[in-house]
């Protein structure tokens, strides 16, 4: 069997191509502002945030699922870490220790909501998309009960200077962002663990027929999305120092869109990591455009994000319908 | 009015390449049963689906009863009097038994508000036809598969249909409700109705038809008369080829036990005892319900036992996971590939490799594509699975080649059993006589195997003892030199 | 006997009792809930959420999620009464509620054509649709709270009913906008159960190819559910911005995952073909009981989320583990080489 050279993936040729076409339709339309370091800073520092969510909404949806809980648990996490670092921390003092306990604290908690949601998706056999949605309102309750409803603030500057640190002229958000892309694509293409995934959200019955354990690989694809979600809380608590229950409500849908842009068939099994973090980059380079232009509201980069979202549907499907075409008549 | 109540002329039919019919002329006669035969991919489906308005013919006639139709929808066709029944029966889970009847009707009639009291007319009017007798109001999802059979044919005759048209009837029935189907199609004859039926079953076409039509690769091979033919001939046109029979095989002794089953019970099934030794081939079979299916999915793992003992050469194991069972040397091709067997979008490489994946792998779980790829190219060629490209989705293969994909996943795993449940439902004559001969060959070489099977022919030309179940209780054991047709067919009675 | 198996056998039964177990716990824990005052303001704050329920209902029935109904919701109402305003125009409400329910049906159309047409999930569809009437609210129109015009006012103070509870001498009343409600329920009803277009939601939801063969045109009647959505989803705008007394664009978006949750609670199968119109009345009557009623009886509101997650995780659970949330007809995949 002659083994074939694996083909460039043809998704992601699209979606840089569409990332190089924004760049140099910004670079060229407004060359002052956006080709300038500060900006690049700036979109790294702001995609991280609802960037690591879609990461794990991605992985969720490769599975077959779905996390519509992410947010919650990203806030949920966000406000732990904020209230511990409170607790232990004086006003304008300092800790490591604490700020380190505060924060393996909220991915802790992130890991235990995260397996909770996988424990209702697989052990009780809940449809993702409406155990994620008790589970959002139970974490959004939760975090509401423990903040008494206010917002948490007033956090260490020590830790508030993470939000705006900068490792070698790159946001440390940024960073974070990005070693959570290659550590997830890792897992997802080259571990066992990854490929059934994949292979749960393409048909789990026929997965436990081969011997996977489901309930363990989702459990375990939940705790993911979890701990992502988890540290996207703590890099948000540290740009804006303060951490709300309710903070970030539109974030879901849009990471739902971005990580279909990326990809994602929404029907599991198919999709990859790096797809959805060019279309997380892509989404947050369109929405800094769009800010440079006072007159065009923030809220044109909706519009426009949304009609990219039906067009790459489409042009995907009628790609995918061709190739099936000439598959026919092999 | 003419002899010929349908006849189709030169229909050609396409799919993106791949040409399903070539140019098919059907003849068939007022009141016969005709059966239509073929294996998957002749096209058999396909002339179905055209004749009842389901796809456009890209070319060709369809004329009945005179009329002539170059194109067909499925209103037309319903209300030239065609019928079909299709192998889902298509029935609506959700709705009510007098919904399901009364919808095509109403339908065709073009009417648009809802009349319960008419409605109910029409279903009552309808399973008095076939003498049915089923709670109208009972949502059909709740009822056995049988009786949606039944719905499906009595809602077939409201309109007073000329032709039906049944596809692979007897599919999921069981011994009994085949034998009151046949009784019904016997009734429909003596009352004129045209009745085509397609199968592949020999003893079915047999038993109910007058003509037989032959498909082979798009194309109409022969028609004629059904008492001038007989399974070889059938065998032949149906592939091309001349195949020996099978011989039955030759007793053979053994003496290691693999695996023993005690007063086993599951849900579906008890107190099970049997043995299964190295080198044997052991049949399990029965109707449909008689348990087997779940017995191999207790042996497996996939069910939890009740009651019993399962003994893995000699030492009792508790199969209370597919894991367990996998790491004590089960397998088990299991009866429905499409949806527990395969991943049908996914690479024929993935699907060969995912239960040894624990083995293949690295340290820390990696996986490198490379070992996969050459796992799946070894076995691509040992089992002989025809496909040039195994990074192409499964879904691409015949029926035959996907069984042996599954086969082959389980065989990369050296089991000591290897269970098999219906290892070659809808698959060609052509691969399975391969999938035959390689279990034969593997039990030559130590392995034991069960194989689950209501095929007649498929339990003598492969097994040395046969276990027989009826009611979730074994019923018989037929050991190797009694095996022969006549004492299968006694004991499934 | 008959019919109390059967009664049994709905999932809408036991939402009922759990229903009236609420009510009775709130009742003696406050002695306030089977009060004339506080039904009518329990029966107030449903009109919205159940006008939605029928959309989410719909969608679910024949096909899937729908979650656009809150933006459709959204920009229609503001088309309509932006068009109003500066018309200057004074009439019937009905003219508003018309240019409405017009908006409305040209968002849902883009929504059904695109479902119908490429079969992509509804989920994802209606998600991009929503985000695009989002940006066209906010961005492109760059709308902003605003008054309503005089006839929509004047309607919204108008009330059906109102009661004066002796003991507390606390009052409610009931908009005329129930009435609506009320009407789109009625004419839900009668168009799924009586008209054969109605019986194919319920067909082409139980099984598509069935309802294909059967005669029934699934894209027309696939089509008009989006269509109809977006006229409902525009009617339940307006009835909501009446009931506020000025319309505010940023309330709008967020609603549909209550709404999706009282449905599904109600009894409505997420794989589609079955529900009812009387489950998604419960279903949001058991929610809106929650958000209203539950501080009555001494539950800080705080905790309201809290309740309706565990509510949501419960019932579904409940569902799921009866195996009732996927039974769905699988046709085998023709997934061989023809």
């Amino acid at each position: 069997m002659k083994i074939k050279k694996s083909q460039p993936d043809g998704n992601m040729i699209r979606l840089l191509a569409i990332l190089a076409a924004f760049i140099f339709i910004a670079g060229i339309t407004k060359p002052a502002l956006f080709m300038q370091l500060g900006n690049f800073q700036s979109i790294g520092k702001q995609l991280a945030e609802y960037g690591l969510m879609a990461l794990g909404i991605g992985v969720c949806m490769i599975s077959g699922g779905i996390d519509l809980s992410a947010v919650y648990i990203a806030n949920l996490c966000g406000i732990s870490a904020g209230l511990l670092m409170q607790k232990m921390i004086p006003a304008g003092g300092s800790n490591p220790g604490a700020m380190f306990l505060s924060i393996a604290a909220a991915i802790v908690i992130g890991a235990l909501c995260g397996a909770f949601n996988g424990f209702l998706v697989s052990k009780l056999n809940i449809p993702a998309m409406l155990a994620t949605l008790g589970t959002y309102q139970l974490y959004m309750g939760i975090a509401v009960v423990i903040t008494n409803g206010s917002t948490v603030s007033g956090l260490p500057s020590a830790y508030t200077a993470l939000g705006t640190a900068l490792v070698a002229k790159v946001p440390l958000a940024f960073l974070i962002f990005l070693l959570a892309v290659l550590i997830l694509s890792f897992i997802m293409q080259k571990t066992i663990f990854g490929t059934r995934v994949y292979l749960v959200g393409t048909n789990p019955k026929s997965a436990r027929f081969s011997g996977i354990r489901n309930s363990s690989i989702l459990i375990r694809t939940y705790m993911i999305s979890g701990i992502v979600a988890a540290i996207a809380g703590l890099v948000s608590l540290a740009r804006i120092n303060s951490a709300k229950a309710d903070f970030g409500s539109s974030y879901t849908m849009q990471c739902i869109l971005i990580v279909v842009l990326g990809g994602v068939n929404p029907n599991g099994g198919f999709g990859k990591i790096s797809g959805v973090a060019v279309a997380v980059v892509i989404l947050q380079v369109l929405s800094s455009y769009l800010n440079m232009f006072p007159d065009i509201s923030n809220y044109f980069r909706d519009l426009i994000w949304g009609v990219a979202l039906i067009a790459v549907l489409i042009i995907n499907h009628v790609i995918a319908k061709r190739r099936i075409a000439k598959l026919d008549s092999v | 009015m003419s002899d010929i109540i349908l006849s189709v002329n030169g229909i050609k039919k396409s799919f993106g390449g791949v040409h399903a019919l070539r140019g098919v002329d059907i003849n068939i006669k007022r009141g016969e049963t005709h059966c239509l035969a073929g294996e998957n991919g002749s096209g058999k489906s396909t002339i179905i689906k055209v004749i009842s308005g389901v796809y456009k013919p890209d070319a060709g006639n369809i004329t009945i009863d005179g009329s002539e139709y170059s194109e067909m929808t499925p209103q037309e066709a319903i209300r030239s009097g065609i019928q079909v029944i299709y192998q889902d029966f298509s029935i609506f889970p959700n709705l009510s038994v007098i919904e399901n009847l009364a919808f095509n009707q109403v339908l065709a009639n073009k009417q648009k508000l809802v009349n319960r009291k008419e409605f109910r007319k029409v279903a009552e009017e309808a399973v008095e036809k076939i003498h049915f007798s089923v709670d109208l109001d009972a949502r059909v999802e709740t009822l056995p598969v049988a009786d949606k059979q039944l719905i499906a044919i009595s809602r077939a005759l409201l309109d007073n249909a000329k032709l039906i048209i049944m596809d692979e009837p007897t599919t999921a029935l069981t011994k009994n409700e085949v034998g009151r189907l046949f009784e019904i199609i016997e009734d429909l004859k003596k009352n004129g109705v045209t009745i085509l039926f397609v199968s592949h079953k020999l003893e079915e076409v047999f038993e109910l038809s007058d003509t037989i039509t032959i498909f082979r690769n798009g194309e109409n091979v022969i028609s004629m008369p059904t008492s001038e033919i007989n399974e070889e001939k059938f065998t032949y046109y149906m592939t091309g080829r001349k195949f020996d029979k099978e011989e039955p095989k030759a007793a053979r002794m053994f003496s290691e036990v693999v695996l023993e089953a005690k007063n086993l019970s599951a849900p579906g099934f008890e107190d099970v005892n049997f043995k299964l030794h190295k080198g044997e081939i052991l049949g399990v079979t029965g109707q449909l319900g008689s348990g087997r299916t779940e017995l191999s999915l207790a042996l497996f793992g996939m069910l939890k036992k009740t009651a019993g003992e399962t003994l893995i050469e000699g030492k009792e194991v508790d199969i209370s996971s597919v894991q367990i069972a996998q790491k004590n040397g089960l397998a088990l091709v299991p009866e429905d590939r499409l949806t527990e067997g395969l991943f049908l979008p996914q690479s024929i490489i993935r699907n060969i490799t995912v239960s040894k994946l624990g083995k293949l792998a690295g340290k820390m779980g990696i996986i490198s594509e490379k070992t996969l790829e050459e796992e799946s190219s070894d076995w691509v060629g040992d089992i002989g699975v025809a496909t040039k490209d195994h990074t192409l989705p499964v879904q691409t293969l015949s029926g035959g080649n996907q069984q042996k994909v599954v086969l082959a996943r389980w065989l990369s795993m050296s089991p000591r059993v290897l269970i098999l449940n219906g290892p070659t439902v809808g698959v060609d004559i052509g691969a399975k006589y391969d999938i035959h001969r390689l279990l034969r060959e593997l039990a030559l070489q130590g392995m034991a195997i069960i194989v689950v099977s209501d095929d007649v022919s498929e339990v003598l030309a492969t097994c040395d003892n046969v276990i027989v179940m009826q009611g979730g209780r074994v019923t018989g054991y037929i050991s190797g030199q009694d095996l022969n047709t006549d004492s299968l067919a006694q004991a499934i009675q | 006997m008959k019919y109390f198996d059967q009664l049994k056998k709905q999932s809408e039964f036991y939402v009922f009792l759990i229903i009236i177990l609420l009510g009775i716990i709130i009742q003696m824990r406050s002695g306030l809930f089977f009060t004339n005052n506080n039904l009518l303001d329990i029966a107030r704050s449903m009109i919205v959420p159940s006008i939605y329920a029928i959309c989410a209902f719909l969608a679910f029935l024949s096909t899937g999620p729908d979650v656009s109904f809150p933006l459709i919701a959204a920009l229609s109402s503001y088309i309509a009464i932006d068009v109003t305003t500066k018309m200057g125009y004074a009439g019937p409400v009905i003219v508003t509620f018309i240019i409405g329910i017009f908006f409305g049906m040209l968002m849902g159309a883009l929504n059904g054509f695109i479902i119908v047409r490429y079969k992509f999930p509804s989920l994802i569809v209606t998600l991009g649709t929503s985000t695009i009437y989002s940006g066209l609210l906010l961005g492109a129109f760059e709308a902003q709270r605003m008054d309503l015009p005089e006839n929509l006012a004047d309607f919204g103070r108008t009330s059906l009913m109102t009661v004066v509870n002796q003991k507390s001498g606390l009052g409610s009343t009931l908009p005329m906008t129930f009435l609506i409600m009320a009407g789109l329920y009625i004419l839900t009803y009668l168009v799924l159960n009586f008209t054969m277009t109605g019986r194919g939601v319920y067909a082409l939801g139980g099984d598509e190819v069935s309802a294909e063969r059967a005669g029934f045109n699934v894209k027309q009647i696939r089509f008009g559910i989006f269509l109809i959505n977006g006229a409902i989803a525009a009617i339940g705008g307006l009835c909501y911005s009446i009931m506020s007394m000025r319309y505010l664009p940023t309330e709008f978006a967020g609603g549909e995952m209550i709404v999706i949750a009282a449905v599904i609670l109600g009894g409505t199968r997420m794989t589609g073909g079955v529900g009812t119109l009387k489950g998604c009345i419960l279903g949001t009557l058991l929610l809106t009981m929650v958000s209203n009623s539950l501080i009555l009886a001494g539950v800080a509101v705080i905790w309201q989320r809290v309740f309706i997650g565990m509510i949501i995780i419960i019932g579904t659970a409940v569902s799921a583990l009866q195996g009732r949330s996927s039974a769905k007809v699988s046709h085998k995949p023709r997934k061989e080489a023809a």
